[in-house]
């Protein structure tokens, strides 16, 4: 039992990663009609400048910040030069970002070697926490927290501000909201970097956890797809349930009966993807 | 099916193409376009061993299973407009049956290790076809099968999973090694240089079938479905029949690629079900071109080598060129009515201009 708590909160941090990440993946997808596949390395190349900026300055929130930046940056060039000029063309936005995926692989591979790195935690976040007996990991209770912030936010931009109800309006009806005169290309785009910047932020604090390898991307990238298409596109609260549900799964698939955990996920993926397409909760985007 | 039109109110029957007009059964092209350079690739891959190295030729065979890959896949994507990122879930399954057959069950025919693959392949195909399927259309319609190509994607993982989880039978993430040559019966073993010319009478067969089947009533079905899939529905196709059958078709054929691929190679590895595989798959057909039959395999002579090449001079950085020929494949590759122009119609351009636009 003590076991089983440990292990769930080990599971809930490794949720809330794959939360940030698949928050990411689904805005882009559902704002945009973008399918990124490059998603994952994306997320591998934040961890790997997060954990290059910590190894050299020691300043994690700098760390942070910059990695959110940086793929800001490159997933906007990513968008602009390419994934603009297939506008609707879905198997090619994926087959393009297949390739960038691979791409990004590689470089990283060449900058920073293959062998996997683990980011030490900050000494502020070091240390566990006992309560009843029992050690928690303040680390993973930071991740918890960071995710929780995150998942606050975005559900009240979803649900009270302006620039979420422009997003609700596209996704219901794109071409009704622009010829209202609604700057809908601006919005998107924001959101679009909001979700790059969120893999960023999701490489560098997951690294501590989850380590950095040049081959994570593809990993992180199946998970990501797998709890997008079990939570649903276009709602916050349907990303979060299909990260606990897969976040969960994976992690105590792995500690109780290891080899057969993926394996799981999948076929929840396909059991939701035949019974209920949109997911959980989740409107129909396209 | 003339039956079926010609009670559709207030439609002429005549103005369909039905299976009994030559016109829309064949379109008639000349013999020096066809034939002519059929027999001239033909006669050079035939006679190729007596003067390269088998290195080479071991990369000419590895070029036809490669080139067999992409026409299979070019089957559904090239045709019908069915994108698939898990194509090589069929190649695999292929390969690991055949490989199961001669290397665990005891069997050492070719022909039966074949035969088992074929029915397997085409078997994983029908079970997996009905829920990808049911998701196609899903909220985004055919233009945008989003759902769909998540699925496939999924079974291509779920696939190299089993793989990896069934080790006693698949050998686990080691994955299969020491397939033998193969034997073909009547005690006629295969060794490697005879290899090649069994990979050519194969493919030879594999593409002259599926030669047929894209030039058919069934074929033209297919482009009508890829054009306007309404439309065909309106005239009273079964399009969801017609797509599900294909993709059963193409498996079969992927099936075909990966049985040669696990005698040439010898050894099988759980990414060959996976993602990593079905990425050349997709990139010979997108390089190859849609609009031509053969453009895959020009697209599989170049890919392999591309990839000999940078295997010798550039090891280390092979992925960055891969990765860079899809970006380069989907950014460069003029894209016109869903289909894509590639190496194949260049080709075609080019032979034209030798025979002196004669044809």
């Amino acid at each position: 039992m003590s076991q089983a708590l440990v292990t769930g909160l080990n599971g809930l941090s490794y949720a809330f990663i794959l939360f940030l990440l698949a928050a990411g993946f689904s805005l882009t997808f559902g704002v945009m009609g973008v399918l990124n596949l490059a998603h994952g390395a994306l997320y591998m190349l934040g961890a790997y400048i997060g954990l290059q900026i910590v190894n050299t300055l020691d300043l994690f929130w700098l760390a942070i910040i910059v990695a959110a930046a940086a793929l800001a940056i490159i997933g906007y060039a990513l968008y602009a030069f390419f994934l603009k000029r297939l506008y609707g063309r879905v198997p090619e936005q994926g087959v393009l970002t297949i390739g960038v995926a691979i791409m990004i692989a590689n470089i990283v591979l060449w900058i920073w070697g293959p062998r996997a790195k683990i980011m030490q935690t900050p000494d502020f976040l070091t240390g566990v926490i006992t309560i009843g007996g029992l050690s928690f990991p303040i680390y993973r209770l930071f991740v918890c927290g960071v995710g929780l912030v995150v998942l606050g936010l975005l559900w009240y931009i979803q649900d009270r501000t302006r620039a979420g109800a422009i997003i609700r309006a596209g996704m219901d009806n794109k071409d009704m909201t622009v010829s209202l005169g609604i700057n809908y290309g601006l919005v998107s785009t924001l959101v679009f970097l909001l979700g790059m910047a969120l893999a960023g932020v999701a490489g560098v604090i997951g690294a501590p956890i989850t380590g950095a390898y040049p081959t994570m991307g593809d990993n992180l990238l199946l998970l990501t797809l797998i709890v997008v298409v079990v939570g649903g596109t276009g709602y916050i609260q349907g990303t979060m349930l299909g990260a606990l549900v897969i976040g969960l799964l994976d992690t105590f698939g792995k500690a109780y009966i290891p080899q057969v955990a993926l394996f799981f996920a999948w076929i929840v993926f396909l059991a939701v993807l035949l019974i209920r397409p949109s997911g959980l909760i989740g409107r129909k985007v396209f | 099916m003339d039956e079926e039109l010609s009670q559709i109110p207030g439609g002429p029957p005549i103005a369909v193409p039905s299976p009994q007009d030559p016109a829309a059964r064949r379109v008639p092209r000349p013999l020096i376009e066809t034939v002519l350079p059929i027999a001239v690739v033909a006669v050079i891959v035939l006679l190729l061993p007596l003067f390269i190295p088998s290195f080479v030729s071991s990369l000419v065979t590895k070029m036809m299973i490669f080139g067999l890959f992409g026409l299979s896949l070019n089957l559904i994507w090239g045709y019908a407009n069915i994108p698939s990122f898990g194509h090589a879930a069929f190649f695999g399954v292929g390969a690991y049956t055949a490989a199961v057959i001669v290397t665990k069950a005891g069997f050492s025919n070719f022909w039966f290790s074949m035969l088992i693959a074929i029915l397997a392949t085409a078997a994983v195909a029908a079970i997996l076809g009905v829920p990808a399927f049911r998701v196609f259309g899903v909220g985004a319609g055919a233009a945008n099968p989003i759902y769909f190509l998540l699925a496939t994607i999924a079974f291509g993982e779920l696939l190299s999973r089993m793989a990896i989880v069934m080790r006693p039978v698949t050998g686990g993430s080691t994955g299969i090694s020491g397939i033998p040559k193969p034997d073909l019966g009547l005690g006629a073993k295969v060794s490697a240089d005879q290899y090649y010319y069994l990979v050519f009478a194969i493919g030879v067969i594999c593409l002259f079938l599926m030669y047929r089947i894209v030039n058919s009533h069934y074929g033209y079905g297919l482009r009508g479905i890829h054009d306007n899939e309404r439309r065909m529905q309106a005239l009273g196709y079964n399009t969801w029949l017609y797509k599900y059958t294909s993709w059963i078709v193409a498996a079969v054929f992927g099936g075909v690629a990966g049985v040669l691929f696990a005698y040439f190679g010898s050894t099988l590895v759980p990414n060959n079900l996976s993602m990593v595989t079905s990425d050349i798959s997709f990139l010979l057909v997108i390089l190859g071109g849609t609009t031509v039959f053969f453009g895959p395999l020009v697209a599989a002579v170049f890919y392999v080598g591309v990839e000999y090449f940078a295997s010798i001079y550039l090891p280390q950085r092979w992925p960055l060129i891969f990765g860079a020929l899809f970006v380069i494949a989907i950014m460069m590759i003029p894209w016109t009515k869903g289909r894509y122009q590639g190496l194949g119609p260049e080709v075609l351009r080019l032979w034209k201009k030798v025979t002196g636009g004669a044809a």
